[in-house]
């Protein structure tokens, strides 16, 4: 590839030359064949987009790697900084994001970045910067993306919304509402819907009960949930570049911490874990009736479980709006061919194209311009019972805070979930895991 | 098998017996043509191992001594990763998970590999090649794609093995994540299904290097089919079972992929954390570099007293074998 750019340099000059003279006059057409790699996790980079980018730019190849989540934003990218190499584009979670904002000597910053007049045709005009398109995203899922130096290393291809996936049949059977808005009333607040929970668990048959059935199906995901609906996690942002950590005083955490645990203790939920095969099998069997779900587990509901279409439905989570999960694309401050690099992730982070990928896999706009699009609004999923998923998303994210993330976020929340494991599985009561907590985050802080 | 024993005999055998005839030169080899040939024949791998193997290794060491970070800043601090990694409890958790799950992999790993391997060399059994061909099987199979198939059968609530439990009357599930010695034995018994056949092959290959003679002769004293077992297939299989067994030690101290499978933070007691899963987590979750350098050597040393001990048992063993 390298030799061929070589090869063509002449033309490659010429091409420089058009679109520094005469940006809006004539599209460049000395097309030089270009290879854009991208190193990417999961679904975040779709198939059938990647193939109308091709038919738009026959001279672009896309060449995708996909790894593991981990050990691509752990290990490989780590390894592509410190060796001043790497791809044109890599894809990082939000899990992530707190880690690679203190470093931004490892990726491009894209306020410097100006789109080429390559997507004229595709609606995206010459000449746009990062801090052009910021408007079109959600406020606080757009900051996950800057960087402490404020320059922005990431642009945010979906948000993962939360709201309750409830079973609209075992509702039915625990004589509780069924109707999505009646659902949401049940749980104005957490301690609302632990209470619902109790009731689910009061009209459970012996048979039942013996079998493991509950209301949620793990009751250590409400932690999270809470922690994305305040202001301030880990981190307190006191100006400094890496913040001041504030996880042992944060009213926040105290609060997401004894709910959980309150939820626990009051034996609401089965204390299956997510992702293993008990998951998958009590999905079919209804052995739990709500699960706090993102936008994107809907498609892992639907594939694990296509029997129990209809049966689900989706109501509002407790309190205000939720998030977990969702992705920003990056470009590494030693990519090759930054330029393309930048022209496609302009174009494949439009809000057109987030609709799209919206409409065929369920991974939610991060694009805030769409909210109001009718066709995001309109959309109703009949696996569950025609919810207007949409909408109940779009609702939802919209309702959070900016929330500063530090460097060292995803090994305290592993803490945490470890000591929220710990009493969940009866290994030791709430003080005694708090107190293990904090040892062990003395050591993470410290050593 | 056998001949092998005799030239560990005989103390004087020398170690390159291809170049008897060569005359004594002070450093044998070196100096000569022959010599500098041979360099450059070991020289593909020399390379490759400083290159692979020394210096990661010098360099890890190197970084042992600092706050490292890969991306940013580095501070030299000396000792302190070593004294922390001493006071650290989940060091020494990790020390004994680790043993523990060795323990409950190799051992009864090598029971039931010799009885395979009797059962293989029974020479009435049919379609030998195609047992011996399928014993393998696990060993290549993905772990994940293991992990995926042992977390439907130690499922808490649907698992398989907890399924017929209740069938005899087991009212309680077995939590094969959060227990301690469940999980140890969910991950040993990972282990033990994927090493198991190779481990077998080789009993059955030092088997039927046992010369027949030997049988036929036991069983015209009279020996019975277990005698004959213990009193000559066992004694002959020595070597073999301490190559097993230091093979196994030094696999059984690199356990990583089946407890990350089963929680990637060793669970929540950190009641299967394994060194080697304690050190990738140190480095990088908590991106701890220089700390889990410094468990890197402490796995070294671990390693360098097991091999010791191996050395001195394995000693004593052939020695045995001579008398």
């Amino acid at each position: 590839m390298r030799k061929s750019w070589k090869a063509k340099s002449g033309l490659a000059i010429v091409a420089a030359v058009a679109i520094s003279t005469g940006v809006l006059t004539t599209p460049a057409k000395a097309a030089d064949p270009v290879t854009i790699t991208i190193w990417t996790f999961g679904d975040v980079i779709q198939r059938n987009l990647v193939a109308e980018y091709k038919a738009l730019h026959p001279e672009v190849t896309l060449s995708i790697k996909k790894s593991d989540l981990d050990p691509l934003n752990g290990t490989n990218m780590v390894t592509a900084c410190t060796s001043r190499t790497g791809p044109d584009i890599v894809a990082v979670e939000v899990s992530y994001s707190g880690y690679w904002r203190s470093y931004p000597k490892c990726f491009q910053d894209l306020r410097q970045m100006k789109t080429s007049d390559a997507n004229v045709s595709a609606g995206i005009a010459a000449g746009i910067s990062a801090t052009d398109i910021k408007k079109d995203y959600l406020a606080w899922r757009w900051e996950q993306g800057v960087a402490y130096d404020d320059s922005v290393i990431g642009i945010p291809t979906d948000v993962g919304g939360l709201e309750v996936a409830y079973r609209v049949d075992l509702f039915k059977k625990a004589g509780l509402p069924t109707e999505r808005n009646a659902v949401a009333k049940l749980w104005p607040t957490w301690d609302a819907f632990i209470a619902t929970g109790k009731k689910y668990m009061t009209k459970l048959s012996a048979a039942d009960k013996k079998a493991g059935k509950g209301f949620i199906d793990n009751t250590g995901t409400i932690y999270a949930a809470i922690m994305n609906q305040g202001t301030e996690k880990y981190y307190r942002n006191d100006g400094t570049d890496t913040g001041k950590l504030i996880y042992d005083t944060n009213p926040q955490v105290t609060k997401a911490w004894n709910t959980t645990i309150k939820a626990t203790e009051t034996g609401i939920g089965t204390r299956i874990g997510q992702y293993t095969s008990d998951w998958n099998i009590g999905m079919n069997k209804g052995t739990f009736a709500t699960i706090l779900a993102p936008a994107w587990m809907m498609d892992y509901i639907k594939a694990q479980a296509p029997d129990t279409a209809g049966k689900w439905d989706i109501a509002n989570l407790p309190v205000s709006g939720g998030n977990q999960g969702g992705t920003q694309l990056t470009i590494p401050s030693y990519a090759k061919n930054k330029q393309a690099a930048y022209d496609f992730l302009t174009w494949y982070l439009a809000p057109e194209q987030e609709l799209k990928v919206f409409k065929t896999y369920g991974l939610f706009p991060a694009a805030s311009a769409t909210y109001k699009d009718p066709a995001l609004l309109n959309f109703k999923d009949p696996f569950f019972n025609n919810a207007p998923v949409g909408q109940i998303y779009a609702n939802g994210v919209t309702k959070l805070k900016p929330i500063f993330e530090g460097k060292l976020q995803r090994a305290i929340d592993q803490a945490i979930g470890a000591g929220l494991g710990r009493v969940a599985a009866k290994k030791m009561d709430a003080k005694k895991s708090w107190a293990q907590v904090l040892t062990d985050l003395k050591k993470v802080v410290n050593n | 098998m056998s001949q092998v024993l005799e030239r560990k005999g005989s103390r004087k055998a020398p170690l390159t017996p291809w170049k008897k005839s060569k005359k004594q030169e002070v450093f044998p080899g070196v100096k000569s043509l022959n010599g500098r040939w041979g360099l450059l024949f070991v020289a593909p791998f020399l390379l490759m191992f400083l290159i692979f193997g020394l210096a990661p290794v010098i360099y890890s060491v190197y970084i042992s001594f600092f706050h490292w970070d890969p991306l940013g800043g580095s501070e030299f601090t000396g000792l302190r990763n070593f004294s922390l990694l001493l006071q650290d409890s989940d060091f020494w958790l990790a020390i004994r998970n680790t043993f523990s799950i060795w323990a409950l992999s190799t051992f009864p790993q090598m029971f039931m590999a010799i009885g395979l391997a009797v059962i293989l060399r029974n020479s009435r059994l049919k379609a030998k090649s195609f047992f011996r061909t399928i014993l393998l099987v696990p060993n290549i199979t993905s772990v994940i794609a293991i992990t995926i198939v042992f977390g439907q059968l130690f499922g808490r609530d649907f698992g398989i093995i907890n399924g017929i439990l209740s069938l005899f009357g087991v009212g309680h599930h077995i939590d094969f994540v959060e227990g301690v010695v469940p999980s140890h034995i969910a991950i040993a018994t990972m282990i033990t299904w994927r090493w198991i056949g190779y481990n077998t092959l080789i009993f059955l290959a030092s088997m039927l290097a046992i010369p027949d003679e030997l049988f036929e002769s036991a069983a015209v004293d009279g020996a019975t089919k277990w005698q004959q077992f213990r009193f000559v297939t066992l004694p002959q299989l020595k070597n073999t079972i301490t190559f097993v067994l230091i093979v196994g030690t030094i696999g059984g101290l690199q356990v990583f992929a089946e407890p990350q499978q089963l929680a990637a933070d060793g669970g929540s007691s950190k009641q299967f954390l394994t060194l080697t899963l304690f050190l990738y987590n140190q480095a990088f979750v908590n991106n701890k570099y220089g700390y889990a350098a410094a468990i890197g050597i402490m796995i070294t040393f671990i390693v360098l007293i097991i091999s010791v001990i191996n050395f001195f048992i394995t000693r004593k063993i052939s020695n045995d074998g001579t008398r």
